[in-house]
């Protein structure tokens, strides 16, 4: 006789979004925050081929924090989807409120119905331009999407980045000033992130179609000098 | 569309090509067609500092269909295609090069080597040329950064890949732009000799092959002329492409039309 334990959904719920969270407060955080003239994507990544942030479209950027594995998947998934919705229609056609909206059923399947909930925290970044805005979607483990104002935080220590963020970004600075704040959010007052430790990427328009640019550490020092 | 999510044994990875065939987005069709299979001459040239490319813009079926047609385009930032055969297909495979390879770009972090792309393309020209009868010849040339030259690739009807040191050309006026190369070409062109020999290969051809649209004075439509090379794709401005086809058109005129055994 095989013996099944009542459990309530409310603790079901509970238990998967604890589990879920423990995964994600295990890796590093990352801020992407708009500036006057693109968005910043800065997370602190130890590793320089892992990595955390990735272009999807022309001007579309895709964050993950959490498991790399699992946010790769998801990663690799958005650009089929980018890619195949261009060559379907037409480039202008691809919008990151429709893949945003993707990954939070994803994620939303994966936390009532799957073996285990991913243990992942998405951002979807669009650069704006005539017909689209500028927009930062954060897509939460649980599939609770948001679209936040001017800035997200991701991680395990979202809570207190955010607070330091904020605190810093009352008004939109230009790059230099972002990324110092932000780089200043990740780290803390104890603490100072090593250039090489940072992963740091833009959407801006710079004349081509694709705005996305990975930004080395010689470059991102050179910001931050 | 939903999001593509695949589990690892059957992700089609970084390529494009495969995740369309699966997801059904690019469908070969079996169509007939009466459309003329090669109508066109493009010529590419290597030199010393990187591949020159000369295409002409008719497009022809049973009459002039656009005098405007563009034949090469860049397929990133280092390299070119150009098409010549059915033009539907070409335009669309072009455009699924153009994807495929920004598409394992964002992939994989990393660019695809010249000799990948040229051997990625080996089976959609393959595909396409031994399903339909819509054939689609291409031909292949970049700037290769890893070994700092230009480099040109040709493709027959079954996609067989093969590189070439020196020249290539596809399409119906190839016989007439390939006799002026085979006179013309030497081993150390520069720049400037590579795009007058293109030029002129292309002039031959536009006045000999019916299907080739050579310069067109009156309504002021040159061929494309393009060169790649470290900086990357360069498409040489229409009022320059002009004043060196206005050139070779004025010799000819004084010469009576004949090229007066000389290669000029």
């Amino acid at each position: 006789m095989s013996n099944y334990f009542y459990v309530s959904p409310e603790q079901l719920i509970k238990d998967r979004a604890e589990f879920a969270q423990k995964g994600i407060a295990r890796g590093r955080s990352m801020v992407a925050a708009i500036y006057d003239v693109g968005v910043l994507l800065v997370a602190e990544n130890p590793s320089a081929s892992l990595n955390k942030i990735s272009e999807v479209y022309d001007r579309i950027a895709f964050a993950g924090v959490g498991r790399y594995n699992e946010f790769d998947r998801l990663r690799e998934a958005g650009i089929r989807w980018a890619d195949g919705t261009g060559f379907t229609y037409s480039r202008e056609d691809v919008d990151a409120r429709a893949l945003a909206n993707y990954y939070a059923q994803h994620l939303g399947d994966m936390f009532t119905e799957g073996q285990k909930p991913l243990e992942v925290e998405i951002l979807v970044a669009q650069l704006g331009n005539k017909i689209r805005p500028t927009k930062l979607y954060r897509v939460a483990y649980e599939g609770t999407i948001s679209d936040e104002p001017r800035f997200a935080v991701l991680g395990g220590d979202a809570e207190t980045i955010r607070g330091r963020f904020a605190a810093a970004e009352e008004s939109m600075h230009p790059l230099k000033e972002t990324l110092q704040n932000a780089v200043n959010a990740l780290a803390g007052a104890e603490r100072t992130i090593d250039v090489s430790d940072l992963e740091v990427c833009i959407l801006e328009d710079r004349g081509d179609r694709r705005t996305f640019q990975r930004l080395d550490d010689a470059h991102v020092s050179e910001i931050l000098r | 569309m939903g999001l593509p999510l695949f589990d690892a044994r059957s992700d089609p990875g970084p390529s494009f090509f495969h995740y369309a065939e699966d997801a059904g987005l690019s469908n070969a069709s079996s169509a007939d067609s009466a459309a003329s299979p090669h109508a066109t001459t493009v010529v590419a040239i290597r030199y010393n500092a990187g591949v020159v490319m000369v295409a002409d813009r008719q497009a022809t079926g049973n009459y002039i269909a656009s005098r405007d047609v563009r034949k090469v385009e860049p397929a990133d930032r280092f390299t070119a295609i150009a098409i010549s055969g059915t033009a539907a297909r070409g335009i669309e495979f072009i455009k699924m090069a153009q994807l495929s390879f920004e598409h394992y770009e964002k992939m994989t972090d990393s660019s695809l080597s010249l000799e990948g792309k040229a051997n990625y393309l080996s089976p959609i020209i393959q595909r396409n040329n031994l399903s339909t009868p819509l054939i689609v010849l291409p031909l292949l040339a970049g700037w290769d950064p890893s070994h700092l030259v230009g480099r040109v690739f040709e493709y027959d009807g079954a996609g067989g890949c093969y590189e070439r040191y020196d020249f290539a050309t596809i399409g119906s006026g190839s016989p007439f732009a390939e006799s002026a190369l085979r006179l013309g070409f030497r081993a150390d062109l520069d720049r400037e000799a590579a795009l007058e020999l293109g030029a002129l290969a292309l002039y031959e051809a536009g006045d000999n092959d019916p299907s080739t649209g050579g310069p067109d004075f009156v309504r002021n439509l040159y061929p494309m002329m393009v060169t790649i090379t470290e900086s990357g794709f360069q498409e040489l401005p229409a009022d320059e492409v002009g004043a060196r086809f206005k050139v070779i058109n004025d010799r000819r005129t004084q010469s009576g039309g004949v090229a007066g055994g000389s290669l000029r």
